[in-house]
């Protein structure tokens, strides 16, 4: 069934299990579905994020994961969610461009949604997009590694998939914290399109074997290559490389409290699936978003807000949850008066 | 000697060769830092894993046919061998046996569909592919297995010198293969498959034994690289074995291999992941700019395919 066509009979059906469930015990209609791109273990926070906000707001809301990163398997599971009866939709863009045809056909069926972790392209019927401003997080992350070597030396950026529209993000940022010294760090190397773990290890470590003894620093900016780098400076003893991670996978946040990474920089996919719902059930209940909320524009999107991004080194590795527990809270206090107009 | 000589020079991967030792003479001299021990440590380590994966692809490759669940079969095994160990606490060896069980019961089942319904291999593992990748999201949610046992985590970063204690498996496995075709009457039969398949079974050979054969043989060598990855990497992965395909097929045509089945090189194939690896390892030891390494990883391995295939065809002419 093609989205086009598919989504007017799906809707239909949805309505009728929506009535089905109207009846129910629920304070609100609303049934958010949190859908990523495809498996990846960042939106794994989504699932603890959508349970925390069924139970805060009264509403239902499920993450649902599509089997693979494709498009096509991402709009046929919207689909099937919406069949089902869910009324709103955070999405993770399977692409930039091409998701927004079915947020469209969405919105056209009254069902709201929002571009959750990554942007869709303006123009969009997203309401927004709340996600980590990522040249923010990898330029302050690079800013990070700086101060860790003193404030000059050689840094390699290990990042991720090419076709990423971020990842060009990345790559400038990093460069432009490192141009900002003078010329005191050099970025010596970037090596891109290292998202699955064999060619991360393969690269990563013919780095380091070319070039480990001339580097001081690596900064990384997407989960694997963080993941790869951190287990290839533990096998190498290597505490003299001062590296900084992002995410929050087991292997880095270890790798942290042991030495080996000097810190990562989090980003907030709790708050991103928590608020994104909790403001689901607001659009669903009336409110609209505002015109002239303090949106953030990027490359992609004028309605961009930050989740949030902040570093963690070995001081607070142990409690790491709470750095974005902080970031989320602020934003929930006045996420509401700020973008949203509530009858 | 001088004939030795000769036949070794007519050898079909001997163009190979020397490709690959103009290459490693030109990195050497370009980047000292190629002939260091821990480069060449990271070759062998992506050699051990890589090797595996071509050699899997290989085996139904001569049987004329495509395996594109390689890497399905890679991950999933990779992270039942991985979860077992986590979560139920098996010992290592159980862990590698169950992982190998597996591994054959997938190849079994894209042996006998494939045989029985008659439908290309390409389609079959086409869905088996989604099957098993399905299974492997299914039961991990994209989560990896992080407690793998100190003694796997140790034997995936051992090594002596430049020597990863991780290659013994591939090199049994290489020797094993290359028996197989070249000293085994299974071997000949599976290439006899591959040649003319209606030939085969008026020559007495039960066809569907040995499709179903060597799928399963394929499955267990993408086992086995999804068990090592694990090992290497220190954690059970769910991506494990998503990049296998290009150079699953990669290196066995640079290899000298016949997609349409019949004829295969083992060490041709060898020869070929040796290419692809060092070619990788150049393009970062090098610091080629990230947005031109596919092009020229493209480039440079299609480079390689036409030189042996002049020279398969110049060496025709001279006969």
């Amino acid at each position: 069934m093609s989205v086009r066509w598919g989504l007017p009979v799906v809707a239909v059906m949805g309505l009728v299990a929506q009535g089905l469930v109207a009846g129910g015990a629920l304070a609100s209609d609303t049934r958010v579905a949190l859908v990523p791109g495809g498996p990846h273990p960042y939106f794994a926070a989504w699932a603890d994020a959508a349970a925390a906000a069924a139970a805060d707001f009264d509403i239902e809301a499920e993450y649902r994961v599509p089997s693979a990163w494709e498009l096509s398997r991402q709009n046929e599971m919207i689909e099937s969610l919406v069949a089902q009866g869910f009324n709103a939709m955070l999405v993770f863009p399977g692409d930039a461009v091409g998701t927004n045809s079915t947020l469209q056909e969405l919105a056209d069926f009254g069902v709201p949604s929002a571009a959750l972790a990554g942007c869709t392209v303006d123009p969009s019927a997203a309401s927004f997009c709340l996600g980590t401003d990522v040249a923010r997080s990898a330029y302050l992350g690079t800013q990070e590694l700086i101060e860790a070597l003193g404030g000059s030396g050689k840094i390699a950026h290990f990042t991720g998939f090419l076709v990423d529209p971020n990842t060009q993000l990345r790559i400038e940022a990093v460069q432009r914290a490192a141009d900002e010294t003078g010329g005191a760090v050099e970025v010596i190397q970037v090596i891109a399109d290292i998202d699955a773990p064999e060619p991360a290890d393969e690269k990563i470590n013919a780095f380091l074997a070319a070039r480990g003894a001339e580097v001081d620093g690596i900064v990384t900016t997407a989960w694997v290559p963080a993941v790869v780098a951190a287990t290839s400076l533990r096998n190498l003893g290597d505490q003299r490389i001062k590296m900084v991670g992002i995410d929050h996978d087991e292997v880095v946040l270890q790798a942290i409290a042991d030495g080996f990474v000097h810190g990562t920089m989090l980003q907030n996919p709790y708050g991103q699936g928590y608020i994104g719902s909790y403001a689901m059930d607001l659009i669903r209940q009336g409110c609209a978003v505002k015109d002239d909320a303090p949106w953030l524009e990027t490359a992609q999107t004028a309605r961009f807000i930050d989740s949030g991004t902040a570093f963690v080194d070995a001081a607070q590795v142990a409690d790491y949850q709470a750095a974005m527990v902080a970031v989320t809270e602020e934003i929930m206090a006045t996420f509401k008066d700020d973008y949203l107009a509530c009858n | 000697m001088t004939d030795r000589l000769r036949a070794l020079a007519l050898a079909d991967w001997f163009g190979l060769l020397v490709v690959v030792l103009v290459a490693g003479a030109l990195l050497a001299f370009l980047q000292p830092a190629f002939l260091s021990t821990y480069n060449i440590y990271v070759l062998l380590l992506s050699f051990s894993l890589w090797v595996l994966v071509a050699l899997a692809q290989m085996v139904i490759i001569a049987i004329g046919q495509m395996n594109l669940s390689v890497g399905a079969i890679g991950g999933l095994v990779a992270i039942t061998f991985a979860g077992t160990m986590e979560v139920w606490g098996l010992p290592i060896p159980l862990a590698v046996l169950l992982g190998l069980v597996l591994a054959a019961l997938c190849g079994l089942f894209n042996g006998v569909v494939t045989h029985v319904s008659g439908i290309s291999a390409f389609i079959i593992t086409l869905a088996t592919l989604s099957i098993f990748k399905g299974i492997n999201i299914g039961i991990t949610e994209a989560q990896p297995f992080y407690a793998i046992p100190d003694a796997v985590k140790a034997f995936g970063a051992a090594r002596l010198g430049g020597v990863p204690y991780m290659l013994v498996v591939p090199a049994l496995a290489i020797v094993g293969v290359w028996l197989l075709f070249n000293r085994m009457v299974l071997g000949r039969q599976i290439l006899a498959v591959g040649a003319n398949r209606h030939a085969a079974e008026l020559s007495g050979i039960r066809v569907g034994r040995v499709v179903v054969i060597a799928h399963v043989l394929s499955a267990v060598l993408a086992a086995t690289a999804g068990m090592l990855a694990v090992a290497r990497l220190q954690l059970g992965q769910p991506t494990i074995g998503d990049d296998w395909l290009i150079l699953s097929f990669a290196a066995p045509v640079i290899g000298g291999a016949i997609l349409a089945g019949g004829h295969v090189s083992v060490i041709g194939t060898c020869l070929g992941v040796v290419i692809v690896t060092l070619i990788n390892n150049a393009l970062v030891l090098l610091g080629i700019d990230p947005f031109f390494v596919q092009l020229l990883l493209g480039a440079l391995i299609l480079a390689a395919v036409m030189l042996n295939r002049w020279r398969e065809r110049r060496r025709e002419a001279l006969a």
